[in-house]
This record gives structure tokens, C-alpha cells and sequence, in this order.
């Protein structure tokens, strides 16, 4: 490889030592000043990715949570976890429950599915509506 | 013939007479330097990866009528003519063994090969989570151009010097592709300095650290770096490669080889090639490249005074770069208000992962509970950036 490299001595021009030392300097001082410039370029690359990624993925949680709170608030069947207060007996329950095209007896069941399937007690566990979906 | 011919003729063919005639004394000094290699790996352990192979060469090289070095044809000894020695009917396969290796060495093969498993063992994770780190690695190569300077106050010719100042670069393989091309009569005392210098890296640094740092700052905890995204971590080896190519195109041959190797590691789709560059590769080329650059330090050509003074400079060159890396560790300390531990300056000499766990290793002296290894990793990869650019600097303007 080195017989392709063609060497030049850029200092042999100087004659002196002490002319050869202070173009030397100049050559330090340039040769120092690009490495900490190609690196601080570098720096600078990855502040900006780092930016653009950070961006994205508050772009993408933010639609996450867009899209729990619209299925929160839809009419379908809605279950969640009683947060507030303490929980009640395990042979109470409380509040109302809308019933749509479904009986009793399979709002029962599928109450009883919920809790067992998602490990939450049924007295922990709020049901707003259950309604049966038409075919299409 | 009698006996007394006889046993003359075997004392006169033996190793001890070799030894003790005309210049043996300069190789049972690099026997002796050996033995003391040897023993740094092995007892004291030393980066004993690099040692042992360094050291072993050392004395097959100098053990009396060693042919292991031997240029029948003028492989890579230029004092040897090719053309002449065709003609007496010479052939590079009865070359030495480790001459024929050797050629690995003068084409830069195994330097670029060396890079390719670095990059596929670097995780440029925490630099990426903290870019400062960069700045660091850039501070880190003040030895570079002290040395150079020294160098050319010295004597030495311009490419001469920039070779001999890239030992500060503490990267064996910068070092070698450098000398290669710019003072390849220089290749053999600069390549051992910079292997053996990174290998003597937890004797050389520590004091530094220790005398430029206060104990306050030396405890200082950093805080946990942030989690980097994959899409992040294949991204910066393309755009390093791009932009340092673009600045110095001379560097393209080491950080290609560096940077594709990280990409073999960071994309998830060839994690065989990765597995390869990173031990079987790594080791193959480190035990041909350690065996072949202890070999070039044969006592007879080796011990001059150029090689004295190569030594001496590569030595200043080391605690110069420390100084620098340490010193800008003190600056980001004072800036950030006490957030970052000038200990992982020093990291930024490159000699990876060496110079990072001295950093972890000195500052848990002060505060067990203390770990700056992960910190250290960004300056000290950022170190192997920065001196390979360097390293391109010096190309362009000798070559």
C-alpha cells in the first residue's frame, strides 16, 4: 500500500529547526481544531436525531392515548377497574348497568368471564353497558 | 579432526555463542524485555491478549540464529532486492514464517481486519445517549500533536514525526496503517511503542487522573444514561462513515472497516457475520498481528537511538493524550456544574475497553458504589473516531 502513497514532506521547505517547529504548531493546531470539528459535527447529528426520535415517539404515545380515550368513551361494552374508594363485599355490587339485546343471565356470564379471564374480582370491576352487536 | 575441533565447531554453532558474539548482547536485551513482557501479562495480567503474542515475538525473533523473520526475496525488507534474489533462484516461501505473516502487517490487512471486530464489538449506545462524549475523544488526542512537535524538534522528517505522533492516538491499528504509509522504516519501534504502551495503559494512566482530578471530583456519580433506539444505533455508523469520508477520505480504509463491523452488530440481521468479526476473526488476526509485530523488534536493527527516542516520544504521547482527555473532563465538569466525572476523560485516549475500565477502576478506589464504566465507553469509542480522523489528517497533509 505504501509504495502507492505518495509521501511528501510538506516541512522539508523549512530549513531551519525553529521554522519547521512553528509550521509544525500551525499544523497541530489545524489537525487538533478538525478532529474537535468532525466530532462536534458528529455530536451535533446525533443531538438532532436524538430530537427527531424523541418527537416521534411522543407523537405516537400521544396518539395511543387519543385512541384509549375514544374507546374509553365508546357506547360498546365498557369495563374498568374500580379505582376509587374501597372495594366492596364480595357479595355486593352497586350502581346501574345497561342491558342492550342481552339477557340476564348472559350478562352474568359474561361479567363472570371478564373477572375470572382478567384476574380482578368482581367487585373491583365496573360495568357500564353490555349490548348485543347485529351481524353484518 | 580432532576432538578439541570438534567441540569447537559445536560451541561456535550454538545459540550461547551467537549470543554472547558481535551484537548478541542486543538480543539478549530484547530476550530480557520479552521475559519481562511475559511476565506484566501473565502475572501481573496486563492485557495479556496483546502481550503474551507481543512478547512471544520478541524472543522468537531474537533467539540466536532464529530464521523466523527471514526475507528470502524482499517480502517487506526493502534492503533486500527482489530482482536479485529471483534470479539466485529464491522464493518467497522460503521466507520466515512470520515474515510471510508479516506481509498482513505491511499491507494493512490485519489493521483493517483488527477494526472490522472493534467495530463489531463497540456499542456506541452510550455515546449516542451522551454526545458530550465526543468532544472528549477529540481532547483526547492532544498527544498526538505534542509528540508530533517533539518529534520534529527531535529531528525527525514531517512524515516521520506524524508517525511517531499517532502513537498518541493509543490505537495499535491507527498506528500501523499510519507508519505504513507515511514512515514504513519506522514500522517496527512504533508499532510495539503503541501495543505496548496500550497494554501498560493501567500503569501509565492512573497517576495522571490521580494528580490533575481533587477527590471531589474523582466521587462524582453520573447519572444513568438514557435508553438508545435501535433505528439510532444502525443510523450513526452509515452517518460517520458518510461525513469522515467526506472531511477525510484517507480514513476511509479504517472506519469503513469500523463502522461496518458495527453495522454487523447493530442491524439484527447478521448476527453470524458479527459473531465472527467479533471472536474468531478478532482473535485469528490479534494472535498473527501481536506474533508479527514482536517479531520486528529484533535486538540488532531494533536497539538504536531512533528507536530509544521513538519510545521515549510514544510515552509522552500517552501522557500528553490522558492530560488533554482528563483536563476537558475538568472543563465539562465545571460547565455542567458538577454533573460529569473528569475520570472519563482519560477514556478518551481510544484502547478500547482498556482506558474506560481504568476510569471505572480509579474512581470506585475513591467511591466503591461508584460505576463509570458506561460512562467511559463513550469517550473511549469516541476515542477510536477521533484518532482515526486524525490519523486521516496527518494522510492528507504528508501524503
Amino acid at each position: 500500500m505504501n509504495h502507492l502513497f505518495l509521501v511528501t514532506d510538506v516541512l522539508q521547505q523549512f530549513s531551519t529547526k525553529g521554522e519547521k517547529l512553528i509550521q509544525g504548531l500551525k499544523f497541530s493546531l489545524v489537525g487538533f481544531l478538525v478532529v474537535f470539528l468532525a466530532l462536534a459535527i458528529l455530536a451535533i447529528f446525533i443531538k438532532i436525531v436524538d430530537k427527531i426520535f424523541v418527537a416521534k415517539k411522543a407523537k405516537k404515545n400521544a396518539a395511543e392515548t387519543d385512541k384509549k380515550e375514544s374507546e374509553a368513551s365508546a357506547p360498546a361494552e365498557h369495563v374498568s377497574i374500580k379505582k376509587e374508594g374501597t372495594p366492596l363485599p364480595d357479595t355486593e355490587s352497586e350502581g346501574e348497568l345497561s342491558l342492550v339485546n342481552v339477557d340476564d343471565e348472559t350478562a352474568a356470564v359474561i361479567m363472570a368471564i371478564v373477572a375470572d379471564r382478567s384476574g380482578i374480582p368482581l367487585n373491583r370491576l365496573e360495568f357500564k353497558s353490555i349490548r348485543l352487536l347485529e351481524d353484518k | 579432526m580432532n576432538i578439541g575441533e570438534v567441540l569447537l565447531n559445536l560451541w561456535e554453532s550454538s545459540g550461547l555463542y551467537a549470543l554472547f558474539g558481535a551484537d548478541g548482547w542486543k538480543n539478549l536485551i530484547m530476550i530480557l524485555v520479552s521475559f519481562v513482557f511475559l511476565y506484566l501479562a501473565i502475572k501481573k495480567k496486563f492485557e495479556p491478549l496483546l502481550l503474551v503474542p507481543i512478547a512471544f515475538g520478541i524472543l522468537l525473533a531474537n533467539l540466536p540464529g532464529s530464521q523466523i523473520m527471514t526475507d528470502t526475496v524482499g517480502l517487506t525488507d526493502t534492503t533486500v532486492s527482489t530482482a536479485a534474489a529471483e534470479a539466485a533462484g529464491a522464493h518467497w516461501y522460503e521466507s520466515g514464517v512470520l515474515r510471510l505473516l508479516y506481509t498482513g502487517v505491511k499491507s494493512s490487512i490485519f489493521p483493517c481486519l483488527i477494526f472490522l471486530g472493534i467495530g463489531a464489538m463497540t456499542d456506541f449506545g452510550p455515546l449516542l445517549s451522551n454526545p458530550v462524549s465526543l468532544l472528549l475523544g477529540s481532547a483526547a488526542q492532544l498527544g498526538i500533536y505534542i509528540a508530533f512537535l517533539l518529534a520534529i524538534a527531535f529531528g525527525f522528517t514531517g512524515p516521520e514525526a506524524a508517525s511517531i505522533g499517532i502513537i498518541g492516538g493509543a490505537d495499535g491499528p491507527t498506528s500501523i496503517f499510519v507508519t505504513t504509509m507515511l514512515a514504513p522504516n519506522l514500522l517496527a519501534p512504533i508499532a510495539l511503542a503503541a501495543y505496548s504502551y496500550m497494554a501498560l495503559i493501567p500503569i501509565i494512566q492512573p497517576p495522571i487522573m490521580k494528580a490533575l482530578t481533587t477527590e471531589k471530583e474523582r466521587k462524582v456519580k453520573m447519572t444513568q444514561l438514557k435508553k438508545v433506539s435501535k433505528t439510532e444505533k444502525i443510523i450513526f455508523p452509515i452517518f460517520v462513515l458518510v461525513v469522515s469520508a467526506l472531511i477525510l477520505p484517507d480514513v476511509i480504509p479504517l472506519l469503513g472497516m469500523l463502522m461496518l463491523g458495527n453495522l454487523f452488530k447493530e442491524c439484527g440481521v447478521t448476527d453470524r457475520l458479527s459473531d465472527t468479526a467479533q471472536n474468531a476473526l478478532t482473535n485469528i488476526v490479534t494472535i498473527m498481528l501481536g506474533l508479527c509485530v514482536g517479531a520486528t523488534a529484533n535486538g540488532k536493527d531494533f536497539l538504536t537511538v531512533k528507536t530509544i527516542e521513538i519510545v521515549i516520544l510514544g510515552l509522552v504521547a500517552f501522557i500528553f493524550s490522558t492530560v488533554g482527555g482528563v483536563l476537558f473532563g475538568k472543563l465539562l465538569y465545571a460547565l455542567t456544574k458538577g454533573k460529569i466525572n473528569p475520570l472519563i476523560g482519560s477514556a478518551g485516549v481510544s484502547a478500547v475497553p482498556m482506558a474506560a475500565r481504568v476510569s471505572q477502576k480509579v474512581g470506585s478506589q475513591y467511591d466503591p458504589t461508584n460505576f463509570l464504566l458506561m460512562h467511559a465507553m463513550g469517550p473511549n469509542v469516541a476515542g477510536v473516531i477521533g484518532s482515526a480522523v486524525a490519523a486521516g489528517f496527518l494522510l492528507s497533509l504528508f501524503g
